[in-house]
């Protein structure tokens, strides 16, 4: 299996209406003049899977200084360097994966600990309608910190949904056997997706 | 493919039958030619005619024995073989020739056992389908059909006619049930165990199933499905509700699997999201199973709260905590029910006043009736769990023939009876199991079966 190329990557997201959060490639320190802070760095390249693991993701820059800085640092481990707008909100995971018996199957979790040390997730078989998108959500256990706790205004389900269905309706139609949106950021309004992995 | 044959057979060649007893060829012949092995009351000779084959007998139980199939002038529905592997090919060239209409094959040694077995169940699956007869397994049990005395199968006995169809994988598991059935009133319309499923699935029986009309739940126990996609697209418009046991759940099961049939098992998780989507209900253990599709054989869907009577406080309130846990919601006893209570001056002064309806432990049969026939009577009660404790005055028929007559009279309102206890209650939970009451032992089962119900028939 070969990761997917990064603009392969965004051009099959936006042809299923999957929003990726505002990014752009740059190539030198310049770019961090007439941007808004804050924002997130990270490299991007097919040979690194996991870029956390290679302090390959800097977020929260506040000014052109830690810009400047974090992207000294990012160059050494990548030639590759991606600059996004610092969005927020929950942070979920959706997956897909090719089941021997039932074809293409979506994943979805919380992020962080939630799915890695509780393996709080669930699946559902393609074609995934809406109906088993929202059945999917409200199933993982932590689904009460989703729809906020303590006063927080609670996600916009409806559009997560969609993206679930999107995700479900790219892997009927592609040639593509693992999906990685992890993280895609949910507010009250929208779900963005921040960070992609497709293997083909 | 009609399938039809396979369970309806008007009259059933058994290839392979024997004299000894210790064969599988005469335990099938004898199934069939009294209903069991182990003799019990719900035994009953198959009706229609039998034609045991063996080259080496001219008769086995006062039947005449045949060499070959060919040899039978009549024309044959069902063909049951239990012969040595290596010979099976030929036979099954007969049964085609001779034209039947369904074939059973018993024999093991394919593909669970070798590349040799493998290519010759490739073969017995091309021959039979170019001919248009159906088979099940190689390497299964066989088909019991207890509506229709039928017992084409090495199981030890008949289980009680019932409305609930059990489709096995595992021949020793459906073995077990049987014997358990019995024991337990617990009755079928129609056990099937497929084995290798050469050539048909899961699926195909649900099929079946969904249009008998002995048949009102579908249960199945499956280790490995041949086309996973295929089984939620078939569940997905089977009408009759579909219970399912799926082993292999971890790694360890897997491999045990792996070696058992030969199946390709997924991930547990995939295929329980997958039956979700399919509209089936996943049970956790084989009394979940049952369990369930006693309550969903049995009663109608909830469609309200539900209203605990008891003449014990504590299994009132234990039962209250499970159903809540649950999700089945319980019904606030509103003040109106309870006048229409006190107004029949037949209750303890004590008693609770609030769901559940603790009617003391002194309770006489007149009281049940009174709390009973005082919340089915209300429109916003959509069920009910009586629970019967054992005290010395208690009288658990009584009590029994008090729900009896509720069911009766409401009879689109689930009411599910937990009579606790054993020797002494054997009897009134058997009266109401025979009224298809569904009794249970515990409180928690009885709050599982109205949670099942909440997604009861029609789906």
């Amino acid at each position: 299996m070969k990761q997917l190329e990064f603009k392969k990557s965004l051009k099959l997201l936006k042809k299923y209406d999957i929003n990726f959060v505002a990014s752009c490639v740059i190539k030198d320190e310049s770019a961090f003049n007439k941007v808004k802070y804050p924002l997130v760095l990270k490299v991007f390249s097919g040979k690194i899977i996991h870029k956390s693991d290679v302090g390959g993701v800097i977020v929260g820059i506040k000014d052109k200084e830690e810009a400047v800085k974090a992207f000294k640092k990012l160059k050494k481990a990548s030639k590759n360097i991606l600059m996004q707008k610092m969005v927020s909100g929950k942070e979920v995971i959706i997956g897909m994966k090719r089941d021997g018996q039932f074809g293409p199957v979506v994943m979805f979790g919380l992020g962080g600990i939630f799915v890695e040390v509780m393996k709080d997730i669930s699946f559902r078989v393609c074609p995934v309608t809406k109906r088993n998108a929202v059945e999917m959500i409200k199933e993982i256990k932590s689904y009460k910190i989703l729809e906020g706790i303590r006063g927080e205004k609670g996600i916009n389900i409806n559009a997560l949904a969609d993206l679930i269905v999107n995700v479900s309706k790219l892997s009927l139609k592609n040639d593509v056997n693992e999906i990685d949106l992890n993280p895609v950021i949910v507010d009250d309004k929208k779900a963005v997706v921040v960070d992609v992995r497709f293997m083909a | 493919m009609n399938l039809e044959k396979l369970f309806n057979p008007k009259n059933i060649a058994v290839i392979g039958a024997s004299k000894d007893k210790s064969s599988v060829g005469y335990g099938i012949l004898s199934n069939l030619a009294s209903g069991c092995v182990y003799r019990c009351k719900y035994c009953k000779p198959f009706p229609g005619k039998l034609f045991p084959i063996n080259p080496h007998a001219d008769s086995i139980f006062d039947l005449k024995c045949y060499k070959s199939i060919l040899d039978i002038r009549e024309n044959i529905d069902l063909a049951v073989i239990v012969v040595p592997a290596r010979i099976v090919l030929d036979i099954v060239n007969e049964c085609v020739k001779k034209k039947v209409k369904g074939v059973i094959i018993i024999s093991a040694g394919f593909s669970e056992k070798s590349k040799w077995g493998a290519k010759v169940q490739k073969e017995l699956v091309d021959i039979l389908s170019k001919a248009e007869i159906p088979m099940v397994g190689p390497n299964c049990l066989g088909i019991i059909n207890a509506a229709n005395s039928m017992n084409a199968s090495f199981a030890p006995a008949m289980p009680p006619d019932g409305k609930i169809a059990f489709i096995s994988q595992s021949g020793a598991l459906a073995d077990s049930i049987i014997d358990w059935s019995i024991e337990n009133m617990y009755g079928f319309s129609t056990i099937v165990s497929y084995g290798n499923k050469a050539m048909l699935d899961a699926s195909d029986f649900m099929r079946y199933f969904d249009r008998d009309k002995n048949t009102k739940i579908i249960t199945l126990y499956v280790e490995g499905i041949n086309d996973g996609k295929k089984f939620i697209r078939i569940a997905k418009k089977i009408k009759k509700p579909i219970i399912i046991l799926k082993a292999g759940r971890t790694e360890q099961g897997v491999k045990a699997i792996s070696s058992h049939t030969g199946s390709l098992a997924g991930s547990y998780d995939i295929y329980k999201a997958a039956f979700k989507q399919g509209g089936v209900l996943v049970a956790d253990t084989i009394e979940d199973m049952f369990d369930n599709a006693k309550a969903l054989a049995n009663m109608p869907k909830l469609r309200g709260p539900v209203a605990i009577v008891t003449n014990g406080g504590g299994c009132g309130v234990l039962c209250a905590d499970y159903c809540s846990e649950l999700g089945v919601p319980l019904a606030k006893l509103r003040k109106s029910t309870i006048k229409k209570i006190d107004d029949t001056k037949k209750m303890h002064p004590a008693y609770s006043r609030r769901n559940p309806l603790d009617i003391v432990g002194d309770a006489l049969p007149e009281r049940y009736d009174v709390a009973v026939d005082a919340v089915l009577s209300e429109k916003y009660i959509g069920g009910l769990i009586v629970i019967q404790t054992l005290q010395s005055n208690t009288r658990p028929e009584e009590d029994a023939e008090v729900v009896i007559k509720a069911k009766k009279k409401y009879p689109d309102k689930p009411i599910i009876c937990t009579y606790m206890g054993g020797k002494f209650t054997k009897k009134a939970s058997n009266m109401l199991e025979a009224s298809g009451i569904p009794d249970y032992n515990d409180v928690k089962k009885a709050a599982l079966a109205m949670k099942a119900l909440m997604s009861g028939i029609p789906r």
